[in-house]
């Protein structure tokens, strides 16, 4: 199976590898129509955070789009069932690149959990997160995050709207001291604004951290973030995950649909982040009834980029023939070779640049070694 | 080894004197040359001269892990990277300048040239005021000279070349100075190194 993988781009072992896994740990696979009608997208477009939306007409006049997400589709139309609907699914969606400012298809797998979620679902997905990247590479880092410090502190704050945005884009960028100025000229009193910057500024294994957030927590809601991550700790400790997993409370997404624990996963080659995900109750209860919901995404384009495969050879043989000296036996040989795990290429000359560990002329019904290629 | 990209000109050499003054020298940079590398691998550096403008593209693409770049760099790109300190040096000001005589016709829009469109942009959304902006790629201040535009968005750092040019600082919309930046899976994986260098630039700022 190392040998079948070793031949795949790092995109499609991926795939596989991470399927595999997924399907390990008791997740079914969702597959989904590549098309929603445009206003289902459009009615969420804060979720979609900016990421464009590629609409065309069909052919009985409705808008569609391209899916420019994935989580959104499954938690309005996948089947729930009576416990928890576990899925995974391997598909593209189709966003604007902000490079080039164009669309561009991303190829993305990931899972999804609906139904009622615990403090065992979420060690759970942390568990499958940081397994998923080590699956991209053994040095992976994985930034835990909670919804109710920042976001909660911000909450407490009689400030404009525009300053909490101000604040939390410093906050995603560890930039505590424009952080800083802001909080002053909004009339943020020292203590909170200290709080903030310890809060952003936090960056420790999950013991550690957890630590100190338990000494810095001011409200109920930071109280009981503490406890979940508390318990998800110490279900993680036996783990030899656990000393890649960090908290960092710069991670935040939007407030409208995420709550709980969210988080975001690097491994050292990606100069971004390759996972995202966390608990989206919010999101999930608008779309579907007293429905509670966690998953993550993993990208899965540009992988092959940062992890490009060097290979020696194109194939292992290469057969040289003459189409004017046809024979039938050439397509059984080459059956043959294929048969016992070789990789053949069969050609009437040798293609520039090609390389290949043993090259053959194929003359008179026999093969005859040429030297080198 | 961390990889850090410098900006070309003054402020990347004053940049260079701050780290070398830290423990991150790389002598070699001194050395009368078109190279662009510079490598001290007994100090665990290694030092990129670019375009200031793209210190902050190479630092989000990972190409390297930390940089110096200017705050009106950042604002005018919007990178996804972190931006941890903030080191005080080349200040100035991102201004609206016109010319001396300029008053404000508020019955059409402001015809505003700038090469900084996105911060002019924001700016006024911010006061809901209409503009028309004209890209321009130097010597913006002749735009408002020739009737080009009313005024222009752009770095004021001492007032000289506007005063030369009968133009005045009309408003302030940021100060403007060199931030250490850091590529976000970098200080994943070198945090503790990065942190090391803060520290010391910290206290070396504090001097």
């Amino acid at each position: 199976m190392d040998e079948f993988l070793s031949t795949l781009s790092k995109e499609d072992s991926l795939t596989y590898e991470l399927s595999m896994l997924y399907k390990q740990w008791g997740y079914k696979e969702y597959r989904m129509a590549k098309f929603e009608e445009y206003s289902f997208y459009s009615d969420n477009r804060d979720f979609l955070s900016g990421k464009g939306i590629l609409a065309f007409n069909n052919s009985d006049g409705r808008l569609m789009a391209l899916k420019p997400d994935i989580t959104l589709s499954i938690v309005k139309n996948a089947k729930l069932s009576d416990s928890l609907t576990k899925l995974y699914y391997n598909e593209s969606v189709f966003r604007m690149s902000d490079s080039t400012m164009d669309y561009k298809e991303i190829k993305q797998t990931g899972v999804e959990v609906l139904g009622k979620v615990d403090e065992y679902l979420l060690a759970e997905m942390l568990m499958l997160a940081a397994k998923s990247l080590k699956t991209i590479d053994k040095d992976f880092v994985l930034s835990v995050s909670h919804m109710a410090f920042i976001p909660s502190l911000l909450a407490e704050l009689e400030i404009g709207e525009n300053a909490k945005k101000d604040i939390i884009e410093c906050v995603k960028g560890k930039n505590i001291h424009d952080l800083r100025n802001i909080c002053s000229k909004c009339g943020v009193s020292e203590e909170k604004t200290e709080l903030l910057a310890k809060l952003a500024g936090i960056n420790d294994k999950l013991d550690d951290a957890i630590d100190e957030l338990c000494t810095l927590a001011c409200n109920d809601e930071m109280k009981n973030a503490c406890d979940e991550l508390k318990f998800i700790a110490s279900s993680l400790r036996k783990s030899d995950l656990a000393d890649r997993l960090f908290i960092d409370l710069s991670v935040l997404n939007n407030t409208e649909y995420y709550n709980g624990i969210i988080f975001q996963g690097y491994v050292e080659k990606a100069p971004s982040a390759v996972l995202s995900g966390g608990r989206y109750d919010k999101l999930a209860g608008k779309l579907r009834e007293n429905t509670q919901a966690v998953g993550f995404a993993v990208y899965l384009d540009n992988l092959n980029l940062y992890y490009k495969k060097k290979r020696e050879f194109d194939s292992d043989i290469l057969i040289v023939f003459d189409s004017a000296n046809k024979s039938e036996s050439l397509l059984s040989l080459v059956e043959s070779f294929v048969e016992k795990g070789f990789s053949v290429r069969v050609e009437h000359t040798i293609p520039e640049g090609y390389r290949a560990k043993t090259v053959y002329s194929f003359e008179n019904g026999a093969l005859r070694e040429v030297p080198s290629c | 080894m961390l990889n850090i990209a410098l900006p070309k000109g003054r402020l990347g050499d004053k940049v260079y004197e701050l780290f070398a003054s830290i423990g991150y020298d790389c002598s070699e940079i001194y050395s009368d040359n078109r190279k662009l590398v510079f490598e001290n691998e007994e100090n665990g550096v290694r030092y990129l001269l670019v375009k200031p403008s793209d210190v902050a593209i190479y630092i989000a693409h990972g190409a390297a892990d930390i940089g110096v770049v200017g705050k009106d760099i950042l604002e005018e790109g919007k990178f996804d990277i972190y931006e941890l300190l903030d080191l005080g040096l080349g200040k100035c000001n991102m201004c609206v300048a016109a010319p001396n005589d300029y008053v404000e016709d508020f019955d059409r829009p402001l015809r505003v040239a700038t090469k900084f469109v996105n911060i002019a942009k924001n700016y006024y959304i911010s006061l809901n005021r209409e503009i028309e902006i004209i890209k321009l790629n130097g010597s913006i201040e002749i735009a408002p000279l020739l009737g080009l535009t009313d005024v222009i968005v752009d770095i004021v750092e001492s007032g000289k070349t506007l005063k030369e040019n009968n133009l005045r600082v009309y408003e302030q919309i940021m100060p403007i100075s060199a931030r250490l930046i850091a590529n976000k899976s970098s200080y994943k994986f070198k945090g503790k190194d990065i942190d090391t260098l803060m520290e010391k630039l910290t206290k070396e700022l504090a001097k």
